[in-house]
Parts: C-alpha cells; structure tokens; sequence
C-alpha cells in the first residue's frame, strides 16, 4: 500500500508559539485517518499546511507525491477539503457554490453542473440546488461544502469536523458517505473531529494532537495495548457476578483483573485465548455464562485515556 | 486547465456574486447615473438659459492654446460646450475610482469578511494569477460601467447642448484621453489603495472607510481641480495619466507581491 500522506518534522510558528511542533505521520492511500485532538491543537494548521497554504517553520511533507511548498497547485488539484466553516458565498445558489469553484479547478461547467446536482441529491440537498446560501442552516452549508469537496474526485479528503451542526439522518448519510469513499472508492482521509464515536466507525487509525505536538498515533488497540495490558471482556452471568464468582474470575489463569457489572462481570484477560478457557472454568463452578463479548479499546476509550495520562 | 482559463474562472465567479449584491450594484449604477445622466442634464440646460459674455472674459485669463478652442466658437456655442465639453470631464473620473473601489473592498477584503477566502486559497491556481483575476474582477467591471456611463453622457451632453451648437461637440480630444487613458489610470489606483487597505481590513465596510480616507481626498482634488483641468492639454493629461499609472502599477505589483497565501492565511 502506497503512502498518501507523508510528514516529517513538520513545523509551523505563529509568533514564538508552535501551532505545529515537529509533527511526523505517515497516512496509507485508502486509509481514513482520524486526526483528534482539542480546540487549538494544531489540526487546521495541520491541514493548511498539506496543501500548501501555509509554509512550514521547519520539516517537510509530501501528498501523494507532491510537496505543498513547491507543488501546491498539484496537491491542491487532487485534494478535497471541507473547512470547519463551509466557506459558501452566501450570494450564490448551492449549485453556484460548486460549479463555479468547480470551473477554477479546470472542469467542463456542464459537467460540474451535473456531478454537483447528484451530490446535491446524494446528501438531501437537491431540493435547494438553485437557492441562494444565504439562509441555510449549519448544516444545510456543511452538505453543499461537503458537495464542493468531492466534486472534483479527489484522490485525498481533508474533512474538518465533516457533521458538526448536522441532524442525527443527515449525519448518519454523510457518515456512511465518508465510509463508502474510503471502502469503495479507495480514497485517503484525513479526518479531523470532536464526536469521537464517529472517528471510531470510520477511521482505522487515530493521531492525537495536543498543541501541535504529537501524542500519539496507532490503531485504537494498539493504543490500548500501551495503556493497559490485556483485553477487556464483558461476561454475561444473567446478574452482577457474586463475590465468589468474583473469586473464581480473579483466581483463573490469565485473568489479570474482574469488576462486578450489571449483567454479570467485567474482566481483563491476557488475550483472546484466555476467554474459552475462562468460561470453562466458570462452568466447570456451575456458574451460567450467557454471553461473552470482548471489548477491544475504542478511540474514545484511548483519547480519554490519553487526556488522562497527559494531565496526570 | 491554463492558468488564464483559471483567472477567468476566478473572474465569472467574482463577478456572478457582485451581481448578486444589492448594496453594490445600486451605489454602482446610481452615482454613475446621477454623475454622468441627471448632472449634465441640470447643468446643460442651466449653461443654455444663462447669457455666456462672461465666458469670454474668463477664457481670456487662460493660456491661448487652452482658451482658443472656446473662444474660436460662435458665442451662442461657448457656455455649452465649455461646462458640457470640458469643465465635466475631471469629474467622470469618480465613477471608474469609486467603482473599482468598490468592487476592491469586496473582492479582497469582502472575501474575508464572507470566510470564503480560504476555499480560494484552496483552489489550485498560483497566488499571483489569483490576485491578478480578482485585480481584473474590480477593474473590468469598473471600467465597462464608466464606459457606458460615458456614452449615456455624450448621449445626454450633445442631446442637450444640440439647440445651441447643432452638432456633436462630445467627446472632445480632451474627453477621449480622460476617458482611455487616465480614467482607467485611477480606476488602477483605486484598486492599488485598497489591495493595500484590504489587506488590513476584515470587513469590506471597513476597506472602504479605510481606503476613503486616502480616496475621498483624491476624489476633493478631482472635484475642486475641475475648472483648473480646463487649463490641461491633451499632452499634460497624457503626462498625468502616466504619472497615476505609474503609483498605480506599483501599488498593485506591490500589493500582488504580499499576497501571499501564506501571508494570508496566517491572518485567517
């Protein structure tokens, strides 16, 4: 698998404070990166920084080949990016809002104008296609910029929080939109967002960012393997384990810790391994096992984690 | 995809959203119709009703060669042909400055203000043809709108004038020079002071106050000079001309070498 994005002790200052301090992060053609991190942690300047409207202070970075500094325009051309603020002329209609941006990037306008009306129709706003912006809701302007993004086909999308400010149908549909563009079409994204449970369905890998610098970057079970040892399963026991299930948990090989939970219990095993060996046993105690569902970390397990062992 | 057919693209899309502005297009189309339309009506005929035996005096204070083309006229022709054919023609000039600074304001400063410059700076084309189209953006409009303005005016200015001189006395050699030459010259000039001003700027309402308080004096001069211009040549409006090219030029070479994306997007 090619690399898409390539960063290299990328840099970037404003004023004596780094918005940007020596990041380095490689994401694979196809992958959907997640790019997390709190407000002012560096990740806008992150991505105006892969398309060459900002200079890096220091290092370098590579899109699909092509380095921002030098070869923007070339980056810029196979690059889609939703900014956090759609950035729609409010005196244009939304089908204005991507045609003519569309005929900058060197599209046919009759060709821009058809792609841009099944995208419209696509994220549910076909209806409005020959309205002016001025009056849509947040979330009406996120879908036409969202149009605007993948009308060219980019082969790499920067999507800054690509939901917020969108209803719970519409989120779901630009979701699964995102979803499909990196499955299906096999595009790299680079997501930057707060709703965590969205980054965990979509992307494979997170990067957390903490002013600027990189805390850490790895699929969220990686992550978690650093955090904590062992996996996390949820045993349904039909009831809050007793203590002298408990006991059983704690004393079984390879159990390295278990907790009461509503329907039974919470324990952290070894490995996968361990979990047939452990409802074995149980059974072996005539305790009932109705289920059992291993919990791998998931990113907003990990980022909190993160948070928590940055403050600590 | 040429970086011109880019630049064109930048311009049809400029210039499809100031169409769309109602508080643009309005001051764009009324101050050139009160200025080059309903003034020259109210003077013209105030210039007919009045008896022009001062004119003759007055013209004689002026240098020959300036005077002569009046004073070679019949008399019936001189007041007429002196406010309509030359004492109006510094004042067309507000219409291209006020206009292309207008357009400016909102071509830069106004992109801010509506967030969209960074969807601009995220488009492939070149920082230096950006600028360049929405330079041309301001500045075509600017000057296609005076240019109307000046036929509607030779229209109202030989219509009114014509009981008194019977033929076509607009535009004189005079007129044709402020018109080709120096007012797209301080159309240039305009834009230059608020490419610099926009740069400052987060709105376009305040571009326009800032560079107001370097074009409003402009405009003062352009109005309070207007009987003096009279005392210009067709070669000392030429060499005036150069000279505003000249500032004008610089100011825009110079404001298209800071913009930057860069430079901008750090402001963003």
């Amino acid at each position: 698998m090619a690399t898409a994005i390539v960063a290299r002790d990328l840099t970037r200052r404003f004023g004596a404070e780094p918005a940007v301090d020596g990041l380095t992060l490689d994401v694979e053609s196809g992958e959907v990166l997640a790019l997390l991190g709190p407000n002012g942690a560096g990740k806008t300047t992150t991505i105006r920084l892969l398309n060459g409207v900002l200079r890096p202070d220091a290092g370098s970075s590579l899109v699909l080949g092509f380095d921002p500094v030098t070869q923007g325009d070339e980056v810029r051309r196979r690059s889609g990016v939703l900014t956090e603020n759609a950035g729609l002329d409010d005196r244009l209609t939304a089908l204005e809002n991507l045609v003519l941006y569309a005929r900058i990037r060197g599209m046919d306008g009759g060709v821009a104008s058809r792609r841009g009306g099944e995208l419209l129709e696509r994220l549910g706003m076909s209806g409005r296609a020959d309205q002016l912006v001025q009056g849509f809701s947040t979330g009406q302007r996120k879908r036409v910029a969202l149009a605007r993004a993948l009308l060219h086909d980019p082969d790499v999308l920067f999507l800054d929080e690509p939901t917020s400010g969108l209803d719970p149908e519409a989120t779901r549909e630009v979701v699964h939109l995102i979803a499909n563009l990196a499955s299906e079409h096999g595009r790299t994204v680079l997501l930057c967002t707060h709703f965590l449970s969205e980054a965990n369905r979509l992307s494979h890998r997170m990067a957390v960012l903490h002013r600027g610098r990189l805390q850490a970057v790895g699929r969220p079970e990686e992550l978690g393997a650093e955090l904590w040892r062992g996996l996390a399963v949820d045993l349904d026991l039909g009831g809050t384990a007793d203590e002298h299930t408990l006991a059983i948990l704690r004393t079984a090989r390879g159990v390295l810790a278990a907790e009461p939970a509503l329907d039974g219990a919470r324990v952290r095993v070894d490995d996968r391994e361990t979990i047939p060996v452990l409802v074995a046993t149980l059974v072996a105690h005539e305790v009932k096992v109705f289920g059992t569902v291993p919990r791998p970390p998931t990113v907003e397990v990990v980022y909190f984690a993160l948070q928590e062992r940055r403050t600590r | 995809m040429s970086t011109s057919s880019a630049m064109r693209a930048v311009i049809v899309k400029d210039v499809t959203a100031v169409r769309r502005s109602k508080a643009i297009v309005l001051p764009m189309l009324i101050v050139p119709f009160l200025l080059l339309v309903v003034l020259p009506v109210f003077i013209g005929l105030a210039a007919k009703t009045v008896r022009s035996t001062s004119v003759v005096s007055f013209m004689q204070n002026l240098p020959h060669s300036v005077a002569r083309p009046i004073l070679d006229l019949p008399p019936r022709e001189q007041l007429v042909v002196l406010v309509l054919g030359y004492l109006l023609a510094p004042l067309f000039l507000i219409v291209p400055l006020m206009l292309s600074s207008v357009l400016a304001a909102d071509a830069f400063a106004g992109e801010k203000e509506r967030r969209t410059l960074e969807t601009m700076l995220l488009l492939p084309i070149a920082d230096g043809p950006l600028f360049y189209a929405k330079v041309l953006a301001a500045f075509l409009p600017a000057m296609a709108i005076s240019w109307v303005g000046f036929i509607l005016y030779a229209i109202v200015a030989n219509s009114v004038g014509w009981s008194s001189t019977h033929r076509v006395f607009v535009p004189t050699s005079l007129w044709l020079v402020v018109i080709f030459w120096v007012g797209p010259a301080v159309a240039a000039l305009g834009l230059g002071v608020m490419v610099r001003v926009s740069a400052r700027a987060r709105t376009a309402q305040e571009a326009n106050q800032l560079g107001g308080a370097v074009i409003l004096p402009l405009i003062f001069l352009a109005v309070g000079q207007s009987a003096g211009l009279l005392l210009v040549t067709v070669p000392i409006a030429l060499g005036i001309g150069a000279v505003i090219w000249v500032v004008a030029v610089w100011l825009v070479v110079r404001g298209g070498r800071r913009f930057t994306r860069d430079r901008i997007a750090e402001r963003l």
